[in-house]
């Protein structure tokens, strides 16, 4: 028996929610970038099961997954060291304390 | 195929390790960069003119699509480019930005815009958009001295990073629905969807423009715009306001008049409030701001707001019309940034009380200022007027009279804070100060920005016949 496909989706969309709703809460900038990546692999979860399901002859899904995977890593090494650069200049990643740019 | 039609992008991607050799080459003086940069540029636009004329052909497996579109908003990149790239040796020497840095990082990421608007594909054009997005997250952080660069650097990552994941996951759905990532495909998949499909295509519809939508500062996704746009070194926020707001509209046009017109109902009354929302928001912030760099930003979401204009009367009339908008609006802004960078190469220029007496100490910036902000403002007979009157007239002849109304209300809204810069400069005084003398590279893109603002306003049918030339649909 083959596992249904709203289940994955399902489960991608309780992922993806997750990942959302805590990057809108979390103050920690890293903890930020690791709800960017639970989003992500909800995406790269829905991909997947699309190209399993809907088209298997077809490898776009899968290319496409390696594709976002690859940037994701590019995104967080720059999102790192963007964050490096600022802990070493007043010794705290705590977004709500980044106020001087405001209205 | 024809690799002569893809060499726009192999010259930038060229140009992009070539200055990394020619940065490390120049140990003393930065200016081998700069000429490089400038060469480069040029010739990547000769490549992209030369190739105009040349048939719609779709390239590496229909993930690249050369057209007139594509080729219209590669002219607009690249042009943006070059100006950046004049108008910013000197603020990069006196601020303490590393050049060499710069300029590759700011050619990749107008090689990442070239292929947004080149793409018809969902993988290109994530993937364009990326390389687009993280060089800019580096480039808002350049002044590593400056606190403020630091923050604007941080929020334009993670606000850039969980705006593209929305997107990204729009796109799985509406691969989900269509069964494709081929705009055209995906066009053509439309009319067989039922039920359970039309549901995950309207969910993927609502994602991708919350994605898009923050990557354009369209009202209610605007407000990081003002900080990033204000902590950025300014060359980087003229970039960013310019180029990478017109990619997102090229993205926009692409995925809405390819993959969704049957769609155009449903979103065009979506994009119409947003609209509405996006210049008025901009144009109320815009008033109550006294940093330069900050109302200019607020400036830029109202603009933005007029683009979308275009965009919502859903005409190939109001697309014409908004890539004329966009095209002198990129020039008429490189153009004022160019003043902000002059001034503040020479004194701190945050505040925009410190334009106070610029008629006097140096009366040519002060003329070609008031000349960019009566263009942005809309004042008859320069090319910001022209853009609004295609708009208004797209959007009366779409039958949607209201839309026009808002626009032209308000630009007369905006006029209010274009005309406290121009008060600064020529009413109030102030001691006399030292005269300040612009170089030769500001001074071209002074005298290019004002020359095209007045000229595509007086004369602006060759302009217009070339964008209402132009097929959005392949």
């Amino acid at each position: 028996m083959e596992l249904p496909l709203t289940y994955v989706l399902g489960f991608s969309a309780l992922l993806f929610g997750i990942g959302l709703f805590g990057a809108l809460t979390v103050s920690n900038a890293i903890r930020i970038l690791m709800c960017v990546e639970i989003m992500l692999n909800a995406v790269n979860i829905n991909l997947i099961a699309f190209g399993r399901y809907l088209t298997p002859e077809a490898a776009t899904g899968q290319v496409f997954t390696l594709f976002v995977m690859t940037v994701a890593a590019a995104e967080v090494a720059i999102g790192l060291a963007i964050i490096l650069m600022i802990s070493r200049r007043r010794d705290s990643i705590d977004i709500n304390k980044m106020n001087l740019l405001k209205w | 195929m024809d690799l002569m039609l893809i060499l726009p992008e192999f010259i930038l991607a060229g140009l992009g390790l070539i200055l990394i050799g020619v940065d490390l080459a120049a140990r003393q003086s930065k200016r081998p960069v700069v000429i490089v940069g400038v060469l480069g540029t040029i010739a990547a636009l000769a490549a992209v003119v030369a190739n105009y004329g040349q048939e719609p052909t779709d390239l590496w497996g229909m993930q690249l699509r050369h057209d007139p579109f594509a080729s219209f908003f590669k002219i607009v990149f690249l042009i943006i480019l070059g100006l950046v790239f004049l108008s910013s040796g000197e603020y990069l020497r006196k601020h303490r930005v590393r050049t060499g840095e710069f300029y590759v990082l700011i050619t990749l990421a107008t090689l990442g815009a070239i292929l947004m608007a080149g793409s018809l594909d969902f993988i290109t054009i994530f993937l364009g958009l990326e390389l687009l997005a993280l060089p800019s997250y580096v480039l808002a952080g350049m002044r590593k001295n400056d606190i403020r660069s630091h923050e604007a650097s941080i929020k334009f990552l993670l606000i850039g990073a969980v705006s593209s994941a929305i997107m990204l996951f729009g796109i799985s759905l509406l691969y989900g629905a269509a069964g494709t990532t081929n705009l055209q495909a995906i066009a053509e998949s439309i009319p067989s969807l039922a039920g359970g499909q039309l549901a995950l295509l309207s969910a993927a519809g609502l994602f991708l423009l919350v994605g898009l939508g923050v990557k354009v500062a369209a009202f209610p996704l605007h407000m990081w715009a003002p900080d990033v746009y204000d902590g950025s070194p300014t060359p980087v926020s003229a970039f960013l306001i310019t180029a990478s707001e017109a990619a997102g509209f090229a993205v926009l046009l692409r995925i809405l008049f390819v993959a969704l017109p049957q769609l155009a109902e449903d979103w065009q009354i979506v994009l119409a409030l947003v609209a509405l929302a996006t210049m008025t928001f901009g144009n109320i912030g815009a008033l109550a701001q006294h940093r330069v760099k900050r109302m200019l930003a607020y400036s830029a979401v109202a603009q933005a707001g007029y683009v979308l204009v275009g965009l919502a009367i859903a005409t190939p009339a109001g697309a014409s019309a908004m890539l004329f908008y966009l095209f002198v609006y990129a020039i008429m802004t490189i153009g004022a940034f160019g003043v902000v960078i002059f001034l503040s190469n020479h004194v701190p220029a945050d505040e925009i009380k410190d334009f106070i007496g610029l008629a006097q100490r140096s009366p040519g910036v002060a003329l070609a200022m008031t000349i960019l902000m009566l263009s942005l403002a809309g004042i008859p007979p320069t090319a910001g007027f022209f853009g609004k009157f295609l708009l208004f007239r797209a959007a009366v002849d779409a039958g949607l009279v209201w839309m026009g109304a808002a626009v032209v209300l308000n630009s007369v809204l905006s006029v209010a804070y274009y005309f406290r810069i121009i008060r600064n400069m020529y009413l109030r005084e102030r001691e006399p100060g030292t005269r300040l003398a612009a170089g030769i590279p500001i001074t071209v893109v002074l005298v290019l920005a004002v020359i095209s603002s007045v000229l595509f306003g007086v004369f602006p049918e060759p302009l217009v016949g070339i964008v209402s030339a132009i097929s959005f649909t392949p």
